[in-house]
Parts: structure tokens; sequence; C-alpha cells
């Protein structure tokens, strides 16, 4: 039995442990030139982008350029910013049916000292995967619980996890508890117990942020007496140098989150919010931004449009609240088709130029990254990717990709069995 | 048995009357001789929906109406009851009343020794069971029953699919149950429901229910013909089966087969069961009918009504309403106009009380009020049950003859009158005693004692109940409140001292007559003083302007198909001509892609396809420049439109049941996909059995009925599943007992299913006449087609070694599978797939969520096409399924597909492997006009579907879509407005 199961560890680690050498950290000047440069912030053709050491060092045009540099010509080619995606658990899980390959799930409703970055699996398959469709940077998630943790900031590139790490600590995650009776029919609770349960919880989270926030206080006051792990997470949060990601999805979740940010006088993201453009002038007045999460999803309600889902970010960002975007299709896998999703948010009204912020320059600002990563300007990170045409549409591919001025390997356990079986190893070795 | 039948109903018809009371009793101390001859006088008598008499005179004699009429003279033994001013109706026949059914506990012994009864193998198959074994004298439920009215009811078994048979009682539990029957074995009862009974999970889905009762009717008449067979060769009968043999009668016509629904969509499913055995069909309604009435009417079928009408949505704050479907919100407007519309439409019914319990009478005077006619009401609680249930010769009416259930009210019931008694064989039920209103007015009463010699009651009748008032003085004026009840003339009173100037509680008791009053009064310290009182002015007659009469609107919104969210008031029509002018036509065929093209479209067929067509005359113009123009799309694998579970997981091989039986014509998904271009869909049934269901094709005629959805002569399949799924691998640990758990057991399952199969063609073939009839079955006959190539195979997926021992399995028994589903590593065995011919049907580009994915690549479907393969992308999901083409796109993206074979990956490739390319799939001459505008390049993320049609006839357009939608938003509005102006009243 032992021996089986050193075996099969020995036999996940095959499997799972991707094959893509981490970059080499730039040496030589890069310069892309001939290209559309899309900033984020603006458009320019035949444009010219230099990074060195890591380092964005010019965007525009007219640049003269010197032997030092290796140029690369990016003519008829479109050049963004890296992809950002806001909700992932990249490193965290492997494969949703295997519970032994899941990190992002831990006991216990609150638990603000769990920390996601030291958890990120470097060698997950699905990293390179991602990385395929231009995908430079993500947010790693803890899901379980009330509070689950904070949320880690990682460019999808390195040897460790701290390689890889952006930021630490970018948003603390709160399940904001449900005020909705279900009344699906799968929903074995009764009316009733719905309500105790929903108001049980609620109760329990103010008693944490009660206690988390008198902790706080103490400390402030020197008047403290034993560290409690917990609490002390939740400094961070109460000094509001890192916000609460709250998922929220009804109406009444939202305003409930919202009344809680206040009387705690704490700073929120609503992420999800599928109702929360019906409430947009509550949030547009309280300055709370909204992770908008998935267009390729099914209208809650029968009556509503069947583009309901799709018109979101359009509608977050006429109603002017400030939002990013992300997308979890398919489960973990499939985070790759962030730009898609937002495309189709396009086909349905939302202007170009917001759609391609609202997956870099956004997300960098709602967790407080753009001061390195989100768009193309000088002193940024040199993420950026060179794409063969339109982001948005999904048969332009990424040609290259750059992290931190880092090269990018763009292969994945996904190329490579493509290789093996397009080139039919198995026929020749039949046949010849 | 026929004799039996026969018999019984000879009893029915003459002797009944013998039965009333017990004729062998011995009597026990003093004799008792109760008067059985009644005389009721001065009434008016409904004696039937069509025939009233104002004053008449009936007489009951043993239980039975002896006459009725006018001018009757009363025998000098009769008792006379006086009834002026009351009303008598015949009593109401309950059609429908379900016996429910506690779990009883069973010894250990009972549940372990083999059954002495002989019955069949599910145990969800009950037609055994006769009511009256089971029941028991409720006291609760009878009295229930008489308050509304009825005095005599169908009772039914609750547990099982098929329930057993029923029995029609008098209501009345003094007399011992055999004497009760009016009726017995009356009806066959039966469920579409999935049913919870104890120790069976067959069938767990809404089409599994649908297969047993086929199968269970199937066993039937063979049962009959295997019966025949013995007793004609002098043979010991092969097989002794009571629940088989008490369904005789139904395959035979001789007994009525009643199928309960639970929506109007069941109607047609039951429909259908009872034609395909040539059943004689009583249907319990679900009250949605309405919804579909125009085809409901033809089905020229007969019914049993609820009055079940649905509660008030809660619209209290906006998030809720916002919850409230609009379906909801209309069957809460519509609901009550059931019974009407039923009404209006010429089709017969009876009412039963079941499902809406204590709502009934008003739920029915609402009906009335929405137009149902009051002879209406009456025939459906009297004369139509009575003819349903075939008692109409002494049930029904008050004539001559009939049984003497009466109803006694004091006015029409159906609006403002009480039932005070109902008769039930001649004996009297009170109901409800009548108020008596003479106490009302003012009484002045005297005591002897001087400190109270004088002072003033007042007692009023006002909703229900009575109140009382004292005072000093004859003004009423500070006067103060009273407790008082009264009890027919007796009455308790209690007040605050006060207004007569005494400290304390003051107790009254006495009695009324018409103008005097006697009685004792208790003053605080315990004096009793007597008292006596006269009335002194009569109530004032008060407009109670608090009963004012709630306003009934009829709906102002009209059906809608279907009566939903997006439903359309009228089918989309298919104009002659169609022309569309100038568009960018991706054909999916030689043709290619056309710029610049016209199409010509003519009664739903594809006439001409090219450039600088001439359009016909009187054509309706699609004009199409900058458009582009597709073939419907074709999603392969769905599981939308489907009622209840995709898995019938009751048992490890299913493939006796059918999604076609199963098909929801009003998810909303069926919308949503219209507007993302798509057309046909392959519904298919899950992955949870090794050999599943069988899948449906159908077009997306949304508004349509489930059978008019089908796609015409599509050829049949049927799903397998290999993996993970069959194997139940994620489903907890607690599930590892199933079989099979590991793809050797998939495997050997299937192989072994297909060698029964054969065995069991052999043996029709084989069959002499000397031998007994062969069982049909359900499952091995669907086997046997694919067998015979009529079924098409698509079997679930991923791994290669799966992959590869189906296709053996498939090649060891000679037919071709017709696709993999997902099919996740196609590629790496695409050459072995290639050479079998089979299609693939697969994701773009799914993968990692399971163990059997991890492999799973998004080159996979360019790969396979690569090697010849016809390759499909699916959705398997009612999201994905809108927006197949840009899924399409993402053959261009990993593979570098041509953009034309890619659109093919949803276009006709799955028609080819549906084997439906001969009328879809493509835009070609001959072919169905299926096709969608699209603003742009299809494969674009940015171009949105601007209309969907399918055989010429418009399902989606994206400006009529900004209608629909408005018409919601006035629905929502006008109705939530209604409800909270409801609430306020």
């Amino acid at each position: 039995m032992k021996k089986n199961f050193i075996l099969f560890l020995f036999f996940v680690k095959i499997i799972f442990c991707n094959d893509q050498i981490p970059a080499k950290k730039q040496i030589k000047p890069i310069a892309i030139i001939n290209g559309t440069v899309f900033t984020a912030n603006e458009i320019i053709e035949k444009g010219t982008i230099t990074f060195r050491n890591g380092k964005i060092e010019f965007v525009g045009k007219n640049f003269s350029l010197t032997s030092e540099y290796e140029i690369i010509d990016a003519s008829g080619k479109h050049i963004y910013p890296g992809l950002f995606s806001s909700i992932t658990t990249l490193g965290l899980n492997e494969v949703q049916a295997l519970r032994a390959t899941h990190d992002n799930v831990e006991g216990g409703k609150f638990n603000p000292n769990l920390k996601t970055e030291v958890a990120v699996y470097t060698e997950s398959e699905l990293i390179p995967v991602t990385r395929f469709n231009g995908i430079t940077t993500v947010n790693v998630l803890p899901q379980s619980g009330i509070i689950s943790g904070s949320i880690a900031t990682v460019n999808l590139d390195g040897w460790t996890y701290e390689d890889m790490l952006v930021k630490s600590m970018s948003a603390m995650v709160l399940n904001f508890p449900s005020m909705k009776i279900n009344t699906a029919w799968w929903e074995t609770r009764s009316e009733e117990d719905q309500k105790k349960e929903n108001e049980k919880s609620v109760n329990e989270l103010q008693i944490f942020f009660k206690d988390a926030k008198a902790y706080f206080v103490a400390k402030k006051n020197n008047s403290l007496q034993k560290y409690d792990a917990k609490f002390d997470a939740m400094i961070n949060v109460f000094e509001k140098k890192v916000p609460l990601l709250v998922w929220a999805f009804d109406i009444l979740q939202i305003q409930s989150a919202v009344a809680f940010a206040e009387e705690y006088d704490v700073r929120i993201i609503i992420a999800g919010g599928n109702d929360s453009w019906r409430i947009a002038n509550l949030l547009k007045e309280k300055q709370i931004p909204v992770v908008a999460n998935m267009t390729h999803r099914l209208p809650d309600r029968n009556w509503e449009q069947y583009n309901e889902p799709f018109l979101l970010p359009k509608k977050l960002y006429e109603n002017g609240i400030q939002f990013c975007f992300s997308a979890d299709e398919g489960g973990d896998g499939n985070y790759r088709n962030l730009p898609y999703q937002v495309g189709t948010a396009i086909a349905h009204g939302l202007p170009k130029d917001i759609a391609l912020k609202s997956i870099t320059l956004f997300p960098a600002q709602i967790f407080g990254v753009d001061n390195r990563i989100g768009s193309l300007e000088i002193g940024k990170d040199a993420n950026l990717i060179i794409v063969n045409g339109d982001i948005f549409d999904i048969r332009s591919n990424v040609e290259m990709e750059f992290i931190d001025g880092k090269k990018i390997d763009l292969t994945s356990h996904q190329t490579m069995l493509y290789e093996k079986y397009k080139k039919d190893m198995r026929n020749k070795n039949l046949f010849v | 048995m026929q004799k039996i039948f026969f018999l019984f109903l000879f009893l029915i018809g003459n002797t009944f009357l013998n039965k009333i009371n017990s004729q062998t009793n011995s009597q026990q101390g003093i004799r008792t001789n109760k008067s059985t001859v009644f005389a009721l006088k001065n009434a008016t008598i409904v004696q039937s929906p069509t025939k009233t008499i104002l004053n008449g005179i009936l007489l009951i004699h043993n239980g039975v109406i002896e006459n009725v009429g006018e001018n009757i003279s009363i025998p000098n033994d009769a008792f006379v009851i006086d009834l002026k001013g009351k009303t008598i109706y015949p009593g109401f026949i309950e059609s429908y009343s379900i016996v429910e059914q506690k779990e009883k506990n069973k010894s250990p012994q009972q549940q372990q020794s083999p059954s002495t009864n002989a019955i069949y193998w599910n145990k969800k198959v009950l037609s055994h069971k006769n009511v009256l074994e089971e029941f028991s004298k409720d006291e609760n439920k009878f009295n229930e029953l008489r308050k509304l009215g009825f005095t005599s009811a169908l009772f039914i078994l609750q547990k099982g699919n098929i329930k057993g048979t029923s029995a029609l009682l008098n209501l009345n539990e003094e007399t011992e149950i055999p004497n009760l029957v009016i009726r017995e074995n009356v009806f066959m009862h039966s469920t579409l429901k999935v049913e919870n009974v104890e120790g069976e999970n067959y069938p767990n889905s809404n089409m599994g229910v649908i297969s047993l009762l086929r199968q269970t009717l199937y066993d039937a008449i063979w049962y009959k013909d295997a019966k025949l067979f013995s007793e004609k060769n002098s043979l010991k009968p092969i097989e002794i089966n009571n629940s088989l043999e008490s369904l005789q009668n139904v395959i035979q016509k001789k007994q009525p087969f009643v199928i309960e629904t639970s929506n109007h969509l069941e109607v047609f499913r039951a429909k259908k069961i009872a034609d395909e055995f040539n059943l004689n069909l009583i249907l319990l309604g679900s009250g949605n009918e309405y919804k579909r009435i125009d085809a409901i009417k033809n089905l020229k079928t007969q019914f049993i009504l609820p009055l079940n009408f649905p509660k008030t949505p809660n619209v209290d704050t906006y998030e809720k309403s916002l919850d409230i479907d609009v379906s909801e919100l209309l069957h809460w407007e519509y609901a009550s106009e059931n019974p009407k519309i039923f009404f209006q439409n010429g089709i017969e019914f009876s009412l039963t009380s079941q499902n809406s319990k204590n709502d009934f009478f008003k739920n029915l005077k609402l009906a009335i009020k929405k137009g149902l006619p009051e002879n209406i009401a009456l025939s459906s609680l009297t004369t139509v049950p009575a003819k349903m249930l075939n008692v109409e010769k002494i049930l029904g009416t008050v004539e001559k003859g009939k049984i003497a259930n009466l109803i006694v009210s004091n006015g029409n019931i159906f609006s403002n009158g009480k039932i005070l008694s109902v008769w039930v064989e001649g004996k009297e039920f009170e109901i409800e005693k009548e108020k008596n209103l003479s106490v009302c007015g003012i009484w002045k009463l005297n005591s002897n004692e001087t400190l109270l010699e004088n002072f003033f009651i007042e007692i009023k009748f006002k909703e229900e109940n009575f109140s009382a008032n004292i005072s000093k003085n004859d003004s009423i004026q500070n006067s103060i409140k009273a407790k008082i009840s009264i009890n027919n003339t007796l009455s308790s009173i209690s007040f605050d001292g006060d207004s007569i100037d005494v400290k304390g509680k003051i107790l009254l008791d006495g009695t009324f007559s018409q103008n005097n009053f006697f009685g004792t009064l208790q003053l605080p310290n315990g004096k009793i003083l007597f008292l006596n009182g006269k009335k002194i002015s009569e109530p004032k007659i008060e407009f109670d302007s608090s009963k004012k009469e709630i306003e009934i609107s009829l709906t102002s919104f009209p059906i809608t198909f279907p009566m939903t969210a997006f439903g359309k008031d009228k089918f989309p029509e298919q104009v002659e001509y169609i022309f569309i002018n100038d568009a960018t036509i991706w054909t999916s065929s030689l043709l290619g892609k056309i710029e610049n093209g016209d199409i010509i479209i003519h009664k739903g067929k594809i006439k001409e396809i090219g450039k600088d067509l001439s359009k016909p005359k009187n054509s309706f113009v699609i004009e199409a420049n900058g458009k582009h123009i597709t073939s419907g799309l074709i999603d392969c694998h769905s599981h939308s439109a489907v009622s209840g579970s995709v898995n019938e997981t009751g048992q490890i091989i299913t493939s006796e049941v059918r999604i076609g039986d199963v098909i929801d014509s009003e998810d909303i998904s069926i919308y949503r996909e219209l507007a993302g271009g798509v057309t046909t869909i392959n519904a298919l049934h899950g992955s949870a059995n090794s050999i599943g269901g069988q899948n449906q094709v159908i077009k997306l005629r949304w508004g349509f009925l489930p059978d008019e959805m089908k796609f015409e002569n599509a050829k049949e399949g049927i799903k397998f599943a290999l993996g993970e799924n069959p194997k139940h691998s994620n489903w907890g640990e607690n599930n590892s007992n199933h079989f099979p758990q590991s793809r050797m057991g998939v495997n050997e399952l299937i192989r072994s299913e297909f060698k029964a199969a054969i065995d069991y063609k052999l043996s029709f073939q084989n069959r002499s006449e000397k031998q007994f009839p062969i069982r049909r079955d359900l499952e091995l006959d669907a086997i046997v087609e694919i067998l015979d190539g009529k079924r098409l195979v698509h079997c679930h997926s991923y791994r290669q070694d799966e992959i590869l021992a189906m296709i053996r399995v498939a090649e060891e028994f000679n037919f071709r599978i017709a696709t993999f589903q997902h099919i996740l590593e196609g590629y790496k065995v695409a050459t072995e797939m290639a050479n079998h011919k089979v299609g693939a049907s697969t994701f773009s580009d799914w993968w990692a969520y399971k163990y059997e994915v991890v492999d799973a690549i998004p080159f996979n479907g360019t790969m396979m096409h690569n090697e010849g393969i016809v390759v499909s992308f699916n959705s398997d999901s009612d999201e994905m399924a809108r927006r197949l083409n840009t899924e399409a796109a993402k053959a261009v993206k990993y593979g570098n597909l041509s953009e034309e074979e890619a659109l093919n990956f949803v276009t006709i490739n799955p028609a080819k492997q549906l084997q439906i390319d001969n009328r879809v799939g493509s835009l070609e001459i001959g072919k169905d006009a299926d096709f969608v505008v699209w603003n742009g390049n299809p494969l674009s993320t940015y171009s949105i579907c601007e209309q969907t049609w399918i055989d010429g006839k418009k399902f989606f357009d994206i400006e009529e879509n900004k209608i629909l939608n408005q018409k919601i938003q006035e629905v929502r509005s006008t109705l939530i407005q209604k409800i909270l102006n409801e609430k306020n009243k």
C-alpha cells in the first residue's frame, strides 16, 4: 500500500510538472518596432517600445535605436500590456475533480492570516496554458469560509513563488454571507433554516470584526496583551492598506457589504456583482470598485435579456463605476479565455479601449499594482505581448510574451502533446 | 373477471338499496327504529345544473330519493323538515381524493419473507393494490370533504408510479367501509412524477417514469398473451403476477387509466402513452392547461381539474420582485381562468378539491367571477364526475331513485350562500349552524335590584361575529364593549361594570327568544341577580362598506407561446418566398463562401443560391448588404430542453429511456440558443451510465409543442458513456460499490449487453408456435436497433484506451459508432477512429476539470479533422451553446484550420454526424431554410446574431427581441402593481 502511495506521488509529480523552463533575465535591451502599440492609455501606430533590465524605457515614435538593442520588427502586429486576470486559483488547484490537487480551500470560517502565495505551485501545467493567450499576471484567490485569506498578485513566470510574486496581500477575500432565500429545487433547507443560517453567518462576521477591531485599537494604543494571528492579519485591513475583496452577487448582499464597510471603516471591492449595475448610484457615490466576473454565463433570471451578462461591463462603465473584468470559464483550466469574454462585452457595446483597460490597467489600479504593471509606460515592468492581430479576436495568436522583460516560453503541456502527435512519432515508429 | 365486472355494474344499478343499513346486525337493548323517511319542504331545489324548482318537496326513503317535485303529498310517517329560504343541491362528488400513506413499520420478518403475493419486479408499480385494502376511515378527512359539500369521493392511493385502483365511497364514517362503497376498482391510477418508494431507486427521472409505464403495459399485454397460450395449450402458466393481472382491464380498455400530470406538457406525454396502448385515458390536470388549450382541446381527453391557484407572489422588496419570474406572474394572473377557458373550448371536466384544500371554495368563486358559469361549476362537481365514474344513474342530481346525497344551504353556494348541512345516503351531517340573528338589536334588561334596575345591551353581527355593547341608557352612548358568545339562543356575556356604575367584572348568562330574554347576572361580589329583558329596537341595517366586492378584472395580457418570458402571441409565419439580397454567404458546401450572393427560399426550402438572382414577386426581402449568412448552427451535444434529470441513474443500463419523451419545449435555453444562431440540437441523455438513454434531435422551434420540435425522421440514437462518469469515480467515496468501477468493467458491461441483445433477437426469430410468446424488452429493443443499424451510438469518451476498446467492441458486433462525444484524446488514436469512420464531437478547449482530461488539448479538433475525421464542436452547456460560432473560431486559432472549415464544425459536420445532412447543415438547393443573419464574420468575437430562421420561419430577430423585452417590462410592472394594490386592500 505504502509503495503504491509513493508510486502514486511519483506519478502525480510526473504528470503535474510542467516542462517549460522559466525565462532568463533580460540582459540586452529590446526594442519592438513598427507595431501598433496599445499602451492602455493610447494607441500608437507604427510605434516603438523599448525596455531594459525588465523596465520600460521608451514608448512612442521616433526613437533612435543603437546597436545595443535587440530589435524585434512587429510590422502588422499588435502590442499590448500583459493581460491581468483578477480572479484565479492558478497554482493552487490543478485538477478540479481531484481533491489532493486543491490548495484553495481551508477549514474554518475566518482565516485572514492565510496567504495564497506560499501555496502557488510554479510547476502547474495550467500556468503555461494560461500564458499562451497573453495573460502575464494573475491574482491568486483563496476561496473558503467567510474570510478566506489574502490574495497574492503573481506574474506567470519564475522558478519559485517568490520569483513570481508581484504583491502579497493585494486584497483580503470576504465571502459575504448570502442574504437571499434560495428557492432552487435542489435546496433542501427550509426557508426558516436558510434565514437562520444567513443571520448566523452575518452575526459571526460582525463578532469577528468587532473583536478584530478591538485588537487593532488595543495594539495601536500599545495595550495589547498577547499575539493573535487572525486579528493581527486584519490590522492592514483596518489601516486601509489592504482592501476587502467581497464576493457579493445580489442586491441585498452588495448593499449590506457597503454598509458593513462603512461601519468598520474599511475599503472594499465587490467581486461578482451580477446585479451591481442595478444599484450603480450607491457604488458610484461610495467609490466602490467592482470586479465583474464572467460575461460567458447565463442570465440569472429567465426574464432577463439573453445578453444581460454580456452587458454588465458596459453598464458598469456607463454608470461611472470603477471596474475590472475577470473570467474563470470552465474552471481553473480556461482562464486563458479572458480576452474573448471581454470580446463578447465589446460586441455588445463596451468600447474597445475600456475593454482593454478592464483587463490591464484597471485591475492593476484596483489591486494597487499600477505603479508596476497594467500599462505600457516608461518605468513600468516590461510585461507585454505581441499579437498577430486583435487580442480580443479568438483567431489571433500571441507570438511573443515578455514578463519583466524576460522572453517567455509559450509552449505548454498542450503544445507539446500537439507537437508529439502532430509529428505522429507513433506512425513513424510503426511504418518506418 | 369480465363477468364479475358486469355483475358488479348490475349490483350498483339495482341492489344498492339493500346495503344502506346493515340488515343482519343483532339488536342490543331496547329496539330503536329511527325514522328513515324524511320530507324536506319549502326549499329551492337545484335538481341538476339545468333544472331548479322553487318551492319543492323532497322525499327521502331509506337513503334514497323517493320523490321530488312541487306538488307531492307527504306521507304520514315522514319526518318533515321545513327548509324555507334554504336551497338543496345535489351532493358534490369529489373525483380525486388522494389517501396519504404513512410508512408502515414493517417487522423485519415481513421484509425478508418472500412475498405471498406475486407482484411486479419494480416497487413503484403497485397496480395490484386496491385502495380499500389500505384504507381506514378518517373522520377528519370525511368531515373536511363534507364541509366543502362533497358527499361521496373517489379515493386513490398515493404511492408509486402505478398506484392501484380507486374506490368511490359515500362520506359517512359511521358506516363500515364495505357498506360505503359505491363502486370499487373504478380507475387504475398512475403519475408521471418521480415517486419515492423505499427500496426502489428506478426510475428517478421523468423519462424513466415513462419508460417504466410503457414496459409495464407491454408486460401486461405479454401476460395476457402468455396466459391465453397456456390456456390454449393446457400448460402451466409461465408466470403468475398479480400486478400484471390487475392491469388486464386497463389494456382491454375496460377500466380507465388515470394519469396525474404536474404541468401542461405532461398532458401530451400522457396522451401519447394512452394512444400507444389504446387506453381509456383520464387526466388529473395541473391547472396549467390554459397555456396550450388550443392543442389540448384536440386531444379529446377527459379531465379532472384542481383549483390550485398560486399564492400571490412575494414582491415585498425590489430584489424579491426581480426574482419573480414572468411566467410566475402570468400564472398568478391566469390560473383562475383555467376552468373558464376549458368551458369556452368545449372541454368537459370534473373539479376536485385535491391540491387546493381549504381554498377550494374561495378559488371556485374566483373562477366563477372570472367567467366560469355557475351551472358548469355545478355540473363539474356533480353530473360530470357521476358520468366519468359511471354512476350517473345513482348520483349527480336530485332525482327520483338516486342516492339521497344532498347539500342544504342558505342561498346560492356559488356566491354568498353557506352550506348548512349535507346529507349522505339520507343521513344529515350538520356543517354550520345558522347564526341566530334574531338576537341582534337593542335589549332593555331589568332586574329586581335598584342598583341595576335598567340597563341596555346592543348586539350586532358583523363579519361573521357577534359583538355587544353595554350602557346605562338606551342611546347606547358611552357604551362599553362586552365579550359575547352566542350559541343559538344561549348567550354568555361578560363586561366591565363601569358602564353601569359597578366596580369589577360582571357575568351575564341567558336565553333569548323572539323578543324576550331571561337570565342571571353575577356581580363582582358574587351576588346573583335575575334578569329579564325585552328587545326595544331591531338592528339598523348598515351598509357594510368593508365588504365591497374586490373588482375582478380579466387579464389583459394575451396567451403567448410559450407562456413565459419571450413567448410570442403568434406563431412565426412561413412566407412563400424569401429573398436574401447581397450577403456574404457561408454555404458550408462545395460552393464555399459567396460574396455578394443571394438566396431564394420557397416554402421553407432553399430554392436558389448564387449571385445576382432575380427576386421572385411578393418576396419577403432580407437586405443583407454587409451581413453574413450561415446555415443554422447545430449543437451535437446538448442537454437543453429536457424536463427533469438528464440522467436515469436508477439502473446501470437504461437504453429504454428516451429524451424524446420529456422534451421541455418551454426551456428558456431554447430562446437563448436561437439568439446565438443555433437551430438544431442533439438533446442527449447524461453520462452516468455506460449505456444511457435514447437521444432526441430537435429543431429549436420556440413556441411549438415538444413533438412539433422533433426533427422529422431524424435517425434515432442513444448515449453511451465511458470512463470516469459511468464508473461514478467522482461521486465520492461512498459510491465505490457501484458496478462498473473500472474501464474494464465498463467495456465488459457493454459487450455483455450486446450479447444479450443478440440472444433476444434470435429468440424472436427462432420462436416456434409451440413456445410461449416472448416478452418485449424495451431495453434490449434499443440495443437490437443498434445491431440492425437503425440506431446511432453517441459515445461519451475521453481517453485513448477506452476509445480504442469501444471501437473494438463495435467491430466485434459489426456496427459503426456514429460519434464519439467529447473525445478529448481523440488526437491520440485518430488513425483508428478514421478507419472506423466515426465522427468526433468535441469541446473546443475544455480540459483539466478531472483526471481523464489532463491531456485534452485545444488542437484536438483540427488534428482529428486533418486525419479525415468528421469533427464538430459541441457545447454540452446551455451557456456555451449560445456562442458556438466563436467556439468554431478556436479551430482557426489552435491548429490553423481555414475559417470555412472551422465553421463547418458547427454546421455541416454535426449534421453529418447526426445523419441529417440531407436536410440541414449547409446552404444548398433543396435543403431546409435554416439560416442565421450575422452582422459580421461569424467567427469574429465582435459579431452578433441578428436573425435566426428555421424552415423559412423567423424564430429570432434582434429587433423583435427588443419588443418582447418591452412587453416583459410591461407585464412585470403591471402585475407587480396589481399585487401591491391587492395587498394594500
